[in-house]
């Protein structure tokens, strides 16, 4: 497998991580524009835990995974009353202050008589972990897809758990959920928190595949990218957001010989897509659907005569 | 202005600086650092560049040879999302000095990846800023509002 | 002291720039209840298009002026025809990121035509600020200051005091109730539309002849900026977004002479997102209960 087609495919990994973590809020009826907040926090923190404390990578990604969640549960907390528009906004406004803190963020340590750490708007570099323990491109991606699988696996495991469905009566209407005895406050955390942490492994991972990350890679656009590619894939399934990320990395790779022209290309996709399928490709009635013709299908296998 | 480590900083600075003094001196022995001059020049193609890179060893300063350079970009406000095509560089007679010619996609920023395998395994990151007519690094960060002029 | 207050007046002028970018937010958020995160971007546009003009023609002051509305409206016309006319009332985040989707749009469009990282604007005012005893004041912010208030005084005209404002109003109010009494709500919509673009055009020309340069960043400043100013001032009301843009204006002043432009960026969030916690309706708007957001809210 070729360099670039493993860059390609970690990337794609990676991104999946945050629009799935913008998918789950999506999923108990919140637009947040933020995530790239919890992004940023967890990529910080296992890139500060690998390359300043010397933390194995197992170690330093659960440590990503829990700074995000935390703090996203602690964003969550205020902003409770918030709804539709107005939550969307407040996240907006949190990740814009988290980027712009990590820009006056100054935390270094003297390793090999270089500084290293984050450095303000001038970004953490040296994030070599893999580079030191020799793990080799090909490697990484595995782990990000073995962590990936292990999401998804979560999310199936969820959508046919009673927290999953409680998570949809609170995104279909929180009133009625809270008559039928749903605690939407704490639902609502929990959802927040359990994003936060995704959006933090994600972040992990990104900052020891790039060995790089600065403030100014966790802007409104990632936030805004990672909400669209779960309208865009649909809101009927883990795999929506996935396919929505496909679309836009792999399209943005099919259409190279356009070079500076996808995003006018991808934005205007997105906006006619939007038109037709405001809840995406994969949405509830097509996943439904596929759900009965795979029923069907399996059923008509079994009862075949032999 | 902006705000500097106080005093909290320099405390976990020091503690940190031990720490990792302790851990990190025999995990590191053995793994070569990278360092990379980049230079850049627009060619007559638009958004082609041709780029020559010295690499040497970070702690002894020693040029690295016969070490195989793949040159990348990425563009830091979108994240994976600018796939540049990654370029083989050629060695060029000099110790240390390979030649790269990339095509970007659009002018700007961009983090441009410096990837070695072979003798030396290490990637190495360049903020450039690429103009239609000159290549440099980027000015120190500036805000993102129009600049507000003082009388 | 002499620089508190002198910070105060700069924040005042600063802040009429928000407030001139709030108004155009509050037409459209006012009455179509969406976010256009394309604003900025088609401002941006407009502004392309004026440097443009003035750097290949030479084209003065006036004539820039023009062409930035210009350029603008067609934008913002665009906007809302691709992102907000065919959703009508219903599908709210869709549209939303699907301004979004434009926003990119729009930004790569005006890259690729004027792909430098600056371009030149021509001046608003030359000459000396004027003093007032200790105090400066510079001309072109006196101009925008005027401009802020004057035209938030007539967007208040054209709501109470027109048959055009009035539709916009009886929108505002209850979109189905204003189509059934008779009012085109389409056309109406599209001309509060086309004429957010054009306040938007005015607030961006007064900006960046102030500045004196256009740069591609320009475009999600004014989005964030209006936003803010429009949020904190209050949903929907013109006063609250003059109030806002001021208020805003003032207290990025003041953070930036302490603590520097990362933290005056900080602090206008912040504003942001406790007015949003404390009370989303603003210092002047009313706190939206549930029957604020509309069913067609989520997505």
């Amino acid at each position: 497998m070729d360099d670039y087609l493993i860059g390609v495919l970690s990337n794609i990994g990676v991104i999946s991580f945050v629009a799935l973590s913008a998918y789950l809020l999506l999923l108990t009826g919140e637009i947040s524009f933020g995530q790239q907040a919890f992004f940023a926090i967890g990529a910080y923190s296992a890139g500060i835990a690998t390359a300043m404390w010397s933390w194995p990578l197992s170690a330093a990604l659960v440590f990503g995974a829990a700074t995000g969640g935390a703090s996203a549960a602690l964003v969550g907390l205020p902003t409770l009353r918030l709804h539709g528009l107005y939550f969307a906004i407040a996240t907006l406004a949190f990740a814009e202050m988290v980027r712009l803190l990590f820009e006056l963020f100054q935390y270094q340590v003297l390793i090999d008589g270089e500084l290293v750490g984050p450095n303000g708007a001038d970004g953490f570099r040296g994030i070599r972990y893999i580079f030191q323990n020799d793990i080799s491109a090909l490697q990484f991606m595995g782990l990000i897809y073995a962590l990936l699988a292990a999401t998804l696996v979560g999310f199936l495991l969820l959508e046919r758990s009673v927290l999953g469905v409680s998570f949809r009566m609170i995104g279909e209407d929180s009133v009625l959920a809270q008559l039928q005895g749903i605690a939407v406050a704490r639902h609502k955390v929990l959802a927040a928190g359990l994003a936060g942490a995704l959006a933090g492994i994600g972040g992990g991972l990104y900052a020891h595949l790039t060995t790089y990350v600065e403030p100014r890679v966790f802007d409104v656009m990632l936030g805004v990218l990672s909400l669209a590619y779960g309208l865009i894939g649909g809101l009927g399934t883990a795999l929506g957001p996935l396919l929505g990320v496909l679309i836009d990395i792999g399209l943005l790779e099919s259409i190279r010989a356009l070079a500076g022209y996808r995003m006018i290309i991808f934005g205007g996709l997105v906006a006619l897509l939007l038109i037709v399928r405001p809840r995406g490709l994969l949405d509830e009635r097509v996943v439904h659907h596929l759900g009965r013709l795979w029923h069907r299908a399996w059923t008509h296998m079994r009862m075949a005569p032999r | 202005m902006d705000a500097h480590a106080d005093g909290t900083e320099m405390t976990k600075i020091t503690i940190g600086t031990l720490v990792a003094a302790c851990c990190a001196a025999g995990a590191w022995a053995a793994d070569v650092r990278a360092k990379a001059d980049v230079t850049c020049k627009p060619t007559a193609t638009k958004l082609e560049y041709d780029c020559i890179i010295k690499l040497s060893n970070a702690r002894t300063g020693e040029p690295l040879k016969d070490v195989t350079l793949t040159v990348g970009a990425d563009m830091p406000s979108m994240p994976a999302a600018h796939n540049v095509r990654p370029v083989k560089a050629e060695a060029s007679a000099e110790a240390g000095t390979y030649q790269a010619r990339i095509q970007l996609e659009m002018l700007g920023d961009w983090a441009v990846r410096l990837d070695l395998s072979g003798a030396v395994r290490d990637r190495v990151i360049a903020i450039l800023r690429f103009e239609a007519d000159r290549v440099a690094p980027p000015p120190p960060a500036a805000s993102k509002a129009p600049p507000r002029h003082r009388h | 002291m002499i620089d508190f207050v002198q910070n105060t007046i700069d924040g005042v002028m600063i802040g009429s720039s928000y407030a001139l970018l709030a108004l155009g937010f509050t037409l459209i958020f006012g009455v179509m209840r969406r976010l256009n995160l394309s604003y900025g971007p088609s401002i941006m546009i407009g502004a392309y298009l004026g440097t443009w003009i003035y750097v290949q023609a030479g084209a003065g002051p006036l004539a820039v002026a023009a062409a930035v509305v210009l350029g603008a409206v067609l934008a913002g016309v665009y906007v809302e025809r691709l992102c907000f006319a065919p959703m009508g009332f219903a599908a709210g985040i869709a549209s939303m990121v699907s301004s979004f989707a434009i926003w990119m749009q729009l930004e790569q469009a005006a890259i690729l035509v004027l792909p430098r990282h600056t371009y030149p604007f021509p001046p608003l005012a030359t000459g000396a600020p004027l003093t007032l005893g200790p105090f400066l004041l510079r001309v072109d912010h006196l101009i925008m200051l005027a401009c802020a208030l004057g035209l938030a005084a007539g967007v208040q005209i054209v709501l109470y005091r027109t048959r055009f404002g009035l539709a916009l109003r009886a929108i505002i109010g209850n979109p189905t109730a204003a189509h059934l009494v008779g009012i085109n709500v389409k056309a109406a919509v599209l001309g509060a539309f086309a004429a957010a673009s054009a306040l938007g055009g005015v607030a961006g020309y007064l900006v960046l002849a102030t500045d004196q340069q256009v740069t591609p960043m320009f475009g999600m400043w004014a989005t964030m900026k209006g936003l803010i100013a429009m949020m904190i001032g209050g949903l929907g009301s013109i006063p609250g977004a003059v109030l806002g843009g001021l208020l805003l204006g003032v207290v990025e002043v003041h953070s930036q002479w302490y603590f520097g432009p990362q933290v005056r960026d900080l602090v206008a969030y912040l504003l942001l997102f406790v007015v949003l916690v404390v009370h989303p309706g603003g210092f002047i708007g009313r706190a939206p209960g549930r029957e604020g957001t509309m069913p067609e809210q989520r997505a």
